[in-house]
């Protein structure tokens, strides 16, 4: 964020969207109305080092109704909500707060099916239709199962391996369709407020270099290795241990997350490669199994400690929750465990029946999961790097 | 020596001060009485560290005592500051206070010649000479005593005027309110909620009313305006017309007068802001509005949700032009509208477009409160105000420059467009010609001194009291009102009140009524007479400020002001050209 002041060049009067302000206090947003621009949380912040508007501006864009600069801003997406300026602001607006609704805003607008709108704006019918959906997932598969073998866990003999395989291509195919859609409309926006074009993303060699150099950040160092939520982000918590802060347990949950990720897809690729075919018992030391329990093991325990610090309202960053927040945390958490049930049911001498019905609850769950990513929580793991590229971006001089 | 051993002469004392070296630094003060000791009647002549100094007062008085004195001199600072200080050293001493003369050497000489210390001192001597020479033709004035009315005339039935009317019917002096409207209540019976406790206007002045109904001692007269005044301080006559133009005056004797006269709103010119157009309205006429509305607001059969506040209309204009003041009270007025308007629709989004929030003292928790029922400040820099332009298919927009968005162009969608206007002095130009009020280059009517007479002016008698004075808060208002109660009462409870004897006299014999001096006094204190067949002119000694306009213009030279008769002054004009030895 150092030096990220954005050149407005708005030739004409920016009109006023009046019903912006309410619309973000159905995504959550608390009033801020008591916000009179005083630039404390800029002070604080730790992401602010030479933007003089971070994150003030923001909130001066809702006050205002500029619906155009919200959904156009890459700095909205700069904030990893440390909390800090919840605690510094006078009037006690809850600027981070404000943001992490603008943010669900952000999602819910560039989705254009209206999906993640129902999902944040309506937490019932939120939360109804993650377990229908769930429950959809589960019905369908056991429709077409197949005998549970009593001497070994034959999960892939109760469903079906292809049929697992068929419903994963089509929802990551749904997910990918949707999620390239919502990155297209927010890379349009944004790119259009900054004036960056195709031609100084890729029109040149020097473009490129820039453009990689900047994807290198938003992708490599700030989504992948977590770089600024673990260092800058990690104010305020200077008495936690190390293995209970924000940062670190954050990480934890996306390598997790990640690793989980890969070795589905690495087993996959085994299959198609025909040097494991999937559903064989291999020992826990197993490469690939091996990556899956590890991550596993990190995904668990960084919902697990995410959910406990969340529900004790254990820091600033988690004063206050929303079903979206409780939803994501809680499909991660049962996936993950899910996962590690049935890992033990698969070392266990004679096949014990429960492990079929673990398996069918975290595929359908896992499923679920990636369905909705795009209209949850979870979206912000690909809009971020988006934004963050734009943010590196401008970073890097122009030609 | 006593008055028959010498007839002419005087025995005057001369005190020159140093001002503790603000005089002395470049007055050579010994020189100074050096040269002036000699002068013929002079008995004392001394310097004096601090003229002013109880040690020196005290030597003074001692010296007329012992000395027998009949003229005091004292060359010290400006006879603003101790004009009265030396009358009461001379009157403790059993001298006659207008035997004393005030010669000013520090702002006239040690201040002003500083690059010359020769001509400083040369210029102090003439002047103490002069002095001298005019207290060598001083003769014993006394203060004229004139019994006072205990009735004070109130102007304008506004809330100042009615709290005053009420203050000053229980202190005991009779009160005639006269109010121009039929009604009485002024602005604030107008008023719905009023800040900063949402207390409602009308009701306010429901209960003054009442209160001054109850009290005998006031008569009311609406509908009426004042139109002649006669006789001067403590016995004015002042000619009310009652019944509207064309119908009969009454007279009202009054000891005071106070002026509770009030303010206009600013009215917009035609195309300020936006005015003129459907959808533009000044403060007063959107707090009517509010007042009388219900939920939804709707403004001439259209709903409006969405307002935007341009603050300053009319107010704190630069570049010269009128009304650079500021209004004072609207600020904290429209807050206060926008939270009841809140009240009404949390839902109607309000935006205040400003250069400076001056919702002062108490009244700041009103802009905390507004912000949280909603409204959006927005801060305009004055040299890009806010431009108002209808919409095509109905509404406004207001374009507008916000200084806390990095200067951003904003293009507000409004429904109502409020001109915050603020407080205009009101027409009363015939007024100031009955009162003789004093009114400043911006209108209002001045007071002497803001601090310390804020509800005097220079026309004694004549008290100002509310937003007349300049912008005012109604609670400002009635306070005002309540200090010229109490001024009032300083000056009529005691039945009677001494005037300065510093007066001009025409001398009947000289006087040919000629008429010229009727056209040169400002107080309408000179009036022709007759007597048989000779008519001279007379002036009321009452009414005479002393200010010695007539003198000049009186071609018999038959008027004299005491205290600075035409023999003084030529006394004076003489000694200070005179060359010195």
């Amino acid at each position: 964020m150092e030096a990220v002041t954005t050149p407005l060049a708005a030739p004409s009067p920016v009109p006023l969207d009046l019903g912006l302000y309410r619309e973000l206090q159905r995504y959550g947003a608390r009033d801020v109305s008591a916000c009179f621009s005083c630039g404390t949380c800029t002070a604080s912040c730790p992401l602010s080092q030479t933007d003089a508007t971070f994150p003030r501006r923001i909130i001066r864009y809702a006050q205002l109704g500029m619906k155009d600069a919200v959904l156009s801003s890459k700095e909205l997406w700069a904030c990893y909500q440390c909390g800090t300026c919840a605690e510094t602001c006078p009037t006690r607006a809850d600027p981070s707060e404000f943001m992490a609704a603008t943010r669900r805003y952000a999602i819910a607008s560039y989705d254009r099916t209206r999906i993640a709108r129902t999902m944040y704006t309506q937490p019932v019918l939120a939360t109804v239709l993650a377990v229908v959906v769930a429950l959809l997932f589960a019905a369908f598969m056991y429709a077409a199962h197949g005998p549970q073998s009593g001497e070994t866990l034959a999960v892939f003999e109760f469903i079906p391996g292809h049929l697992i395989h068929d419903m994963g291509i089509a929802v990551m195919a749904i997910v990918v369709l949707a999620g390239l859609a919502g990155i297209a409309t927010m890379a349009r926006r944004i790119g259009r407020r900054e004036d960056v074009g195709w031609g100084d993303v890729l029109g040149s060699r020097a473009a490129l270099a820039r453009s990689a150099r900047a994807a290198w950040s938003a992708v490599g160092r700030e989504s992948l290795g977590q770089a600024q939520f673990r260092a800058e982000c990690d104010t305020g918590q200077e008495a936690t241990p190390w293995y209970r802060r924000r940062g670190l347990v954050h990480a934890l949950t996306v390598w997790g997350f990640l690793g989980l990720l890969a070795a589905t897809v690495l087993d996959y690729g085994l299959d198609i490669l025909g040097i494991k075919a999937t559903g064989t018992p291999v020992p826990v030391w197993y490469p690939v199994r091996l990556l899956g329990t590890l991550a596993g093991i990190a995904l668990v325990y960084g919902t697990s400690v995410l959910a406990i610090d969340r529900y004790r309202a254990a820091n600033r960053a988690v004063t206050r929750s929303t079903t979206a927040d409780w939803m994501l945390l809680g499909l991660l958490w049962v996936t993950g465990v899910t996962g590690f049930v049935l890992e033990l049911a698969l070392y266990l001498p004679g096949a014990p029946a429960w492990g079929y019905w673990m398996f069918l609850l975290h595929v359908a769950v896992a499923m679920e999961l990636v369905l909705l990513a795009p209209f949850m929580k979870l979206a912000h793991a690909v809009y971020r790097p988006v934004a963050l590229f734009y943010v590196a971006l401008a970073k890097e001089a122009k030609p | 020596m006593t008055a028959h051993e010498a007839a002419n002469a005087r025995r005057i004392g001369v005190y020159v001060c140093h001002c503790g070296g603000n005089i002395s630094d470049y007055v050579d003060v010994d020189k100074v009485i050096a040269d002036i000791e000699d002068a013929g009647d002079v008995v004392v002549a001394k310097t004096a560290m601090f003229a002013c100094s109880d040690a020196t007062q005290q030597d003074m008085v001692a010296d007329i005592t012992a000395q027998q004195l009949d003229g005091l001199v004292v060359a010290s600072c400006s006879p603003k500051l101790h004009t009265y200080t030396f009358r009461g050293v001379a009157a403790r001493a059993g001298l006659n206070p207008y035997e004393y003369t005030q010669v000013n050497i520090r702002e006239q000489c040690s201040w002003v010649h500083t690059d010359d210390q020769q001509g400083a001192t040369d210029k102090a001597t003439a002047l103490v000479r002069a002095g001298i020479s005019r207290t060598r033709l001083t003769t014993p004035l006394e203060p004229m005593v004139v019994e006072t009315l205990p009735r004070t005339l109130v102007i304008g039935g506004g809330i100042a005027g009615l709290r005053a009317a009420i203050g000053l019917a229980d202190i005991g002096l009779g009160v005639t309110l006269v109010e121009r409207e039929l009604e009485l209540g002024g602005w604030v019976r107008r008023f719905g909620p009023m800040y900063p406790h949402g207390k409602d206007g009308r009701a306010l002045i429901e209960t003054l009313v009442a209160e001054v109904r109850r009290r005998p001692a006031i008569t009311v007269l609406t509908g009426a305006e004042v139109v002649g005044k006669a006789g001067s301080f403590g016995n004015y006559r002042v000619t009310v017309r009652v019944g509207g133009e064309g119908a009969g005056t009454i007279e009202v004797a009054a000891g005071s007068i106070v002026a509770a006269t009030g303010f206009d709103a600013y009215q917009p010119e035609t195309g300020e802001f936006g005015y003129g157009i459907e959808g533009v309205v000044t403060l007063p006429e959107f707090k009517a509005l509010v007042d009388e509305a219900t939920a939804p607001l709707t403004h001439r059969g259209r709903p409006v949700r969405s307002v935007a506040y341009v603050y300053c209309v009319g107010s704190r204009n630069t570049g010269g032009c009128a009304n650079a003041y500021c209004s004072r009270f609207c600020c904290a007025a429209t807050v206060q509208t926008a939270v009841q308007v809140s009240g009404l629709d949390p839902s109607i989004r309000q935006f205040h477009l400003y250069r400076d929030m001056r919702t002062y003292g108490k009244f700041e928790p009103l802009y905390t409160e507004a912000r949280k029922a909603g409204s959006v400040f927005v801060k305009f820099d004055n040299d890009a105000p806010p431009a108002v332009a209808r919409r095509d298919g109905g509404g406004l927009t207001v374009t507008v420059r916000d200084l806390l968005t990095h200067n951003e162009e904003l293009a507000l969608p409004a429904d109502l467009v409020v001109l915050v206007t603020g407080m205009v002095p009101r027409d009363n130009e015939a007024l100031v010609g009955v009162l003789k009020l004093p009114a400043g280059s911006d209108g209002f009517f001045n007071e002497i001194h803001p601090k310390l007479r804020p509800v005097e002016t220079v026309v004694d008698g004549v008290l100002i009291a509310g937003a007349c004075q300049g912008p005012k808060t109604s609670a400002e208002s009635v306070a005002s009102g309540l200090a010229a109660v109490t001024q009032s009462a300083a000056i009529l409870k005691k039945g009677f009140t001494e005037l300065d004897p510093l007066v001009a006299t025409a001398d009947q014999g000289a006087c040919t009524a000629c008429g010229d001096c009727l056209t040169a006094c400002p107080y309408d204190a000179i009036s022709m007479t007759e007597t048989g067949d000779r008519h001279f002119a007379v002036i009321s000694p009452t009414g005479c400020k002393g200010c010695g306009g007539c003198v000049p213009m009186c071609p018999e030279n038959a008027i004299d002001l005491l205290g600075y008769t035409d023999a003084q002054v030529t006394a004076m004009i003489e000694s200070l050209v005179e060359v010195p030895a």
